[in-house]
């Protein structure tokens, strides 16, 4: 990353943190554990000792059982193996599946593919903060549903969901309860031994640790199975097949403890960052916060302002590194669906900036924010013609 | 995230410093005025030339679009300036997109510039008549 650059793109991917770096260095090192875990002797026994150590601080982190937790590769793979896994598993009981319209691509994707494949999918649609009304879910339940997949923290808004009262409602009627948690494992308190919650998608870059590396969590109990998506050798209680890869697990389960001891401290922090952003562009004429202001994550600011094209808004905003309303599928210049679904116009949509942060941050790269994007929207309105369409 | 390492120097520049944003004086002979927009790309233009005697004396424009977008606008607006009108006409885009680097797939957004001078001419045409 170019040094004078200020990263404000924590909901995308969070810098390693050093401590993470250096335990992940001690396995690549020369006499490091570099041998496969799988194998018996002296040096696999040793790498996997490593990752059953990198397991169990995963699971403290969540409060989970160790044996609950499966490593994958981040949480795109998590979710495809929970939610194709689970409804392959659960399909001679029903094809029903419920999902929201406001999900990450890897849930919302999967689901495609699985409505293409013969199953019944319906999607639920927020309220204009976001959130999702239990009686809209509950109305839509049927005797056929078989999982339900709502994620914690939404990716482009940071709006929180009330996934306790979904899994309640869902294991009342028997029926499977995946969370996408990317967005909240490491950063919001999670205890799972007391959460109604089956299945959990996580990944470790997004706390800080290393990518390539993120794990599903399967709650123990009857009932909740899914079926591998890969196969290949035994891993994984034979649900993920494949070397793992020990370096990055071990930097995963380092992030994990990190995560538990700070949580506090980066939550507070990160509270203090968004007031301090949100009091520096709330006065921009016609400027919109994205989502809930009270079910929010507060690592996440999401803003709109009628009149300015993101694209351009983008480039204005160097060197600050944010993510566009048109981000992810930047080539096409599709705005926002997660902030469609709110409700919000194309134009609006296309003009959201989110603004994302963590432990790293400094009151400096949000006053470099605050002064990048206020000149970013006054300089494109100021050349924008006075009566746009959809503005 | 959008990879600003896709805009050249050239745009870069433009962007930042768009000269020719803005409303065009009213001391001319003829004052043209285009307004074209691509609802579903978002983009809109409304770009303006002023004529005295055969000669674009003066270009302005407006836009709400990607930089790219901004900077062939205030390319062009240099190019034509005080080149003689027919050049609206016979206006080439290519040599813009080569110098901006305009990627493939923001070929309709240099298309809308050349909507807004093929409309331009059709004004100074019908005007003549």
């Amino acid at each position: 990353m170019s040094a004078a650059a200020v990263y404000l793109d924590f909901a995308a991917t969070t810098p390693i943190d050093p401590r993470v770096a250096d335990a992940m260095q001690s396995c690549l090192s020369p006499g490091g554990a570099f041998a496969n875990p799988a194998s018996i002797h002296i040096a696999g026994r040793a790498s996997a000792a490593l990752v059953e150590q990198a397991r169990q601080r995963l699971a403290d982190l969540l409060g989970a059982e160790p044996h609950c937790l499966i490593w994958t590769s981040g949480a795109t793979e998590s979710d495809n193996l929970a939610i194709a896994g689970a409804a392959g598993f659960r399909a001679h009981r029903g094809k029903h599946l419920i999902t929201m319209l406001t999900e990450h691509k890897a849930v919302t994707e999967s689901f495609r593919h699985l409505e293409k494949s013969g199953y019944d999918v319906t999607w639920l649609k927020p309220d204009a903060d976001g959130l999702l009304a239990i009686d809209e879910l509950e109305a839509q339940l049927r005797e056929d549903t078989q999982l339900v997949s709502v994620m914690q923290v939404n990716n482009e808004t940071g709006v929180i969901q009330d996934i306790r009262r979904i899994g309640e409602v869902c294991r009342a009627r028997d029926i499977l309860f995946h969370t996408d948690a990317a967005q909240s494992v490491g950063k919001l308190p999670l205890n799972l031994s007391e959460m109604p919650i089956d299945l959990l998608s996580l990944t470790a870059h997004k706390f800080h640790g290393p990518q390539g590396i993120g794990a599903l969590y399967i709650a123990d109990r009857p009932g909740c199975k899914v079926l591998p998506i890969m196969h290949g050798g035994g891993q994984e209680r034979r649900l993920r097949p494949g070397s793992l890869p020990v370096h990055q697990i071990v930097g995963a389960g380092t992030a994990a403890g990190i995560a538990r001891d700070e949580m506090a401290d980066d939550l507070l922090h990160a509270a203090t960052l968004r007031d301090r952003l949100w009091r520096g562009i709330q006065d921009v004429p016609g400027i919109l916060c994205n989502g809930s202001t009270d079910h929010v994550y507060p690592g996440i600011l999401n803003v709109s302002v009628p009149g300015v094209e993101g694209e351009s808004l983008m480039l204005g905003l160097e060197p600050v590194c944010a993510a566009s309303g048109s981000a992810c599928n930047s080539t096409s210049g599709e705005s926002s669906y997660v902030l469609r679904a709110l409700g919000r116009s194309d134009a609006l949509a296309q003009s959201a900036i989110r603004f994302s942060f963590g432990r790293t941050t400094t009151k400096n790269d949000i006053d470099v924010a605050i002064e990048r994007y206020r000149w970013a929207v006054d300089h494109l309105r100021s050349i924008a013609p006075l009566h746009s369409p959809g503005c | 995230m959008i990879a600003t390492a896709a805009y050249n120097e050239a745009v870069r520049r433009h962007f930042a410093d768009p000269r020719h944003a803005g409303d065009l004086q009213k001391d001319h002979d003829l004052t043209l005025v285009a307004d074209v927009s691509e609802s579903a790309e978002g983009a809109h233009i409304v770009m303006s030339a002023g004529i005295r005697g055969d000669t674009i004396a003066g270009m302005a424009f407006r836009v709400r679009g990607c930089p790219h977008l901004i900077a062939a606008l205030e390319l062009a607006c240099r190019i034509l300036t005080d080149q003689p009108v027919a050049s609206l006409e016979n206006f080439d885009s290519a040599n813009i997109t080569e110098e901006l680097s305009v990627p493939v797939e923001k070929a309709g957004r240099i298309l809308l510039l050349e909507d807004a001078l093929a409309t331009l001419w059709a004004q100074y045409a019908s005007a003549e008549d």
